[in-house]
């Protein structure tokens, strides 16, 4: 009986373990709050940041690349006069390269010329324009120009294999808003993987000066699974909310702009506190005034500006999903 | 002589057999050392691994008003860093408590100033520096509670309901118990195993399916048998040393002691129970409604049965004070389990502390068992006995309705 007794209570006391382990764990529950309201505390003055888009501007903005980085891609080389016959001559290599498409996040990119998007093609109306293409990357690749010429160098046929190159030869026509990309099979992934670019043809009558920019619409997909996670114009997540454009309010902004957004249907541009002409693919003078225009993939055009007024102006695509996911930036408007 | 040889050999040599037992693990030793000096070469030979998954294991979601803090675990064996946030697809400014670059294992947490909107579905996006998002889902955004006085009232009032309250109700069945006939009693013996084994079976499956959802590597499956083995052994142990130890039990525990020993099973069980309610709750995965509570308040009040009946057919007598011990025992991890789950457990925790549930149940059913063989008239196959087992996890099932 005695025994009996003296186990009852061991027993308890042992059944009562998580009992008595009850007061240090409560200590650990309320210790991790503790440090919780000391980090809370750390936030000090921006426990409450400001929210929403428009704080997304300067050193804030999770943007990639380093000031200047995108001038080549944003600013195209300066139009020629007319002269027909004359030789224009670019060379572009493909070769795969691993690049930072968004604040740490790198793509397994197919690349001209090591860029996404490849190096502006710029030529007047009737240049004699050659191309020299190397295929330096682990697949078989090609070029393939939208606007007139043979059915030899359209990139279609002519597939040109890891190690060898080609040269695409033809007189630049008709003027306007063009672009570039790889035709070859399968298709989706040639051009997702970022082989594709800006291509403009000036017109004869060369078009009235402007401060002219270059802006080519693209998406990531960066896990694989047919959607896009990342979406920019010009290759980098946000790069413009970091970096704004600087532009004169005195001067017309001319942006060569074009969608080469795979998976998802269309992209577009707006602008805000603005209105701008938009020229559809840039092949006549018919525009229409409004600050937002949606492009299919594949199509382009040519939107001019005269600012009103001078200060900060977002512009961005009006998917708001493509927006907060890369696709941003500003014009920093300056008398 | 050659026969005193060997004698001498097998005596003298003892010392060395014993040394020669480490030679297979030096062996290993050098033969793993030398495959991972020479690991990727057999990769070459064997064509290139496929690439990690790259993606985080994502712990816990908080709330708080206009922040969200994401905890993320690298579960893979290669280096993962975190890169870019989103939230709803969008990506945010965030801040970090932790290391970027994770190590296996290693955690951080994440910190995004967000205006998240009460009741609404929220998509967390963590993308690695490879581009890999894993995205993790809050059905419907409720602020976290903190640890505050009141707060940690509410889970233990919470844990009070469903785990002390009914198990003393239960208990208050002690005085009819003891009145009723050796049949009776050996028919709410087998009641007691009855809702016992539904319990281990609904704590395995409980900590089976969390276990599922985990990383795999952390080993789920694993970590659900060691949990059970640990509180099955443990108690087995407690039962043999202080129970079945005593002189004429024959090794079968009785009395207050299997009382006990149910209440341990219990309140282990109470304890996964109460870790289920509040984390559920906190992560907004859970709306707690009346009902609810009044379900676990029904479903456990046969808990507090199944510790009366023990005492009610053992010789000795408790004590009121003993009872409170049991009652305290059997239902106070409920609070306990409230307080962990509402404020610091992970899935982690809810897997090992359901496995222990189940081991310890399962435990407590056999020595139940082993008790109503000996003692029940007619044994095992009693029609008392059956008809009990049977009710017990019938009514555990029909009142298990309450809270599914």
């Amino acid at each position: 009986m005695a025994k009996n007794h003296r186990f009852s209570r061991r027993a308890l006391l042992a059944g009562a373990a998580p009992l008595l382990a009850a007061g240090p764990l409560a200590k650990i529950a309320l210790a991790d709050d503790a440090s919780a309201a000391e980090r809370t505390a750390t936030h000090g003055g921006h426990a409450h940041p400001r929210l929403g888009h428009a704080s997304m501007i300067g050193a804030e903005v999770p943007a990639p690349g380093s000031p200047g980085q995108l001038d080549i891609l944003t600013l195209p080389p300066a139009a020629l006069p007319h002269q027909p016959g004359r030789l224009r001559e670019y060379t572009l290599t493909a070769f795969d390269k691993e690049i930072e498409i968004a604040q740490g996040v790198r793509f397994a990119a197919w690349t001209y010329n090591g860029t996404v998007p490849g190096p502006i093609i710029r030529a007047t109306e009737d240049d004699l324009l050659r191309v020299r293409f190397v295929n330096a990357g682990a697949h078989p690749h090609t070029i393939h120009f939208h606007g007139i010429h043979p059915a030899n160098m359209d990139g279609v046929f002519e597939v040109v294999n890891p190690g060898e190159a080609y040269v695409y030869e033809f007189p630049a026509r008709p003027y306007g808003m063009q672009l570039y990309h790889c035709h070859t099979t399968p298709l989706k992934k040639h051009i997702h993987k970022g082989l594709y670019g800006a291509f403009i043809i000036d017109p004869p009558e060369p078009r009235k000066p402007a401060q002219e920019l270059v802006m080519v619409m693209n998406g990531y997909d960066t896990d694989g699974d047919g959607g896009n996670n990342f979406y920019t114009v010009n290759g980098l997540a946000f790069y413009y909310a970091k970096y704004p454009i600087m532009v004169k309010r005195s001067q017309t902004v001319r942006i060569y702009l074009a969608n080469l957004t795979e998976f998802d249907l269309i992209n577009s541009f707006h602008l805000h506190g603005e209105f701008f002409r938009y020229y559809p693919t840039g092949s006549t003078d018919q525009f229409e005034y409004t600050d937002t225009i949606m492009l299919s993939q594949g199509e382009r055009g040519i939107i001019e500006i005269d600012f009103h007024n001078a200060g900060l102006f977002m512009f961005h695509a009006h998917q708001t999903e493509f927006t907060e996911l890369g696709w941003m930036g500003f014009f920093n408007v300056v008398d | 002589m050659e026969a005193a040889a060997v004698g001498r050999d097998r005596g003298g040599g003892s010392a060395r057999w014993r040394l020669w037992a480490l030679v297979p693990i030096v062996l290993l030793v050098g033969a793993v050392s030398l495959f991972a000096a020479t690991g990727s070469s057999l990769t070459d030979l064997l064509g290139s691994s496929p690439p990690q998954a790259d993606t985080f294991d994502v712990r816990r979601v908080e709330l708080a008003r206009g922040e969200i803090r994401i905890r993320v675990t690298n579960p893979q064996t290669d280096d993962l860093t975190i890169a870019s946030v989103t939230v709803d697809d969008a990506i945010l400014p965030f801040t970090l408590d932790g290391p970027s670059t994770l190590g296996r294992l290693r955690s951080s947490t994440i910190v995004v100033p967000y205006d998240w909107v009460e009741d609404e579905p929220l998509a967390v996006g963590v993308t690695s520096s490879t581009g890999i998002e894993t995205v993790h889902e809050v059905p419907a955004a409720v602020e976290t509670p903190r640890a505050s006085p009141r707060s940690f009232l509410g889970y233990g009032i919470i844990g009070l309901l469903v785990g002390v309250v009914p198990v003393a109700l239960g208990l208050l069945w002690l005085p009819s118990l003891r009145r009723a006939s050796p049949h009776w009693l050996a028919g709410f013996m087998a009641l007691t195993a009855g809702l016992l084994t539904f319990l281990a079976l609904d704590a395995l499956s409980e900590a089976l399916a969390l276990q599922a959802a985990l990383p795999s590597a952390l080993g789920g499956t694993g970590l659900v048998l060691l949990g059970m083995a640990v509180s099955y052994l443990t108690l087995t142990v407690i039962s043999h040393r202080f129970g079945g130890g005593a002189a004429g039990t024959g090794g079968v525990s009785s009395g207050v002691a299997l009382a006990t020993l149910v209440a341990v099973g219990i309140g282990l069980h109470n304890f996964g129970e109460g870790l289920a309610v509040g984390s559920s709750f906190a992560l907004g995965e859970l709306a707690l409604g009346s009902f609810l509570v009044i379900g676990f308040m029904v479903h456990n009040v046969t808990e507090g049965l199944g510790i009366a009946a023990p005492i009610a057919d053992g010789e000795g007598r408790a004590s009121f004070r003993r009872l409170v011990a049991l009652t305290a025992v059997a239902g106070l991890p409920a609070v306990l389990g409230a307080w962990l789950g509402g404020f610091v457990t992970t899935d982690v925790h809810g897997v090992v502390f359901f496995a222990a549930a189940a081991g310890a149940a399962l435990e407590v059913v056999f020595e139940v068992g082993r008790y109503v063989r000996r003692k029940a008239p007619g044994g095992l196959t009693s029609p008392w006995v059956l008809g009990g087992f049977f009710a017990g996890v019938a009514i555990m099932y029909a009142t298990g309705l309450l809270v599914g």
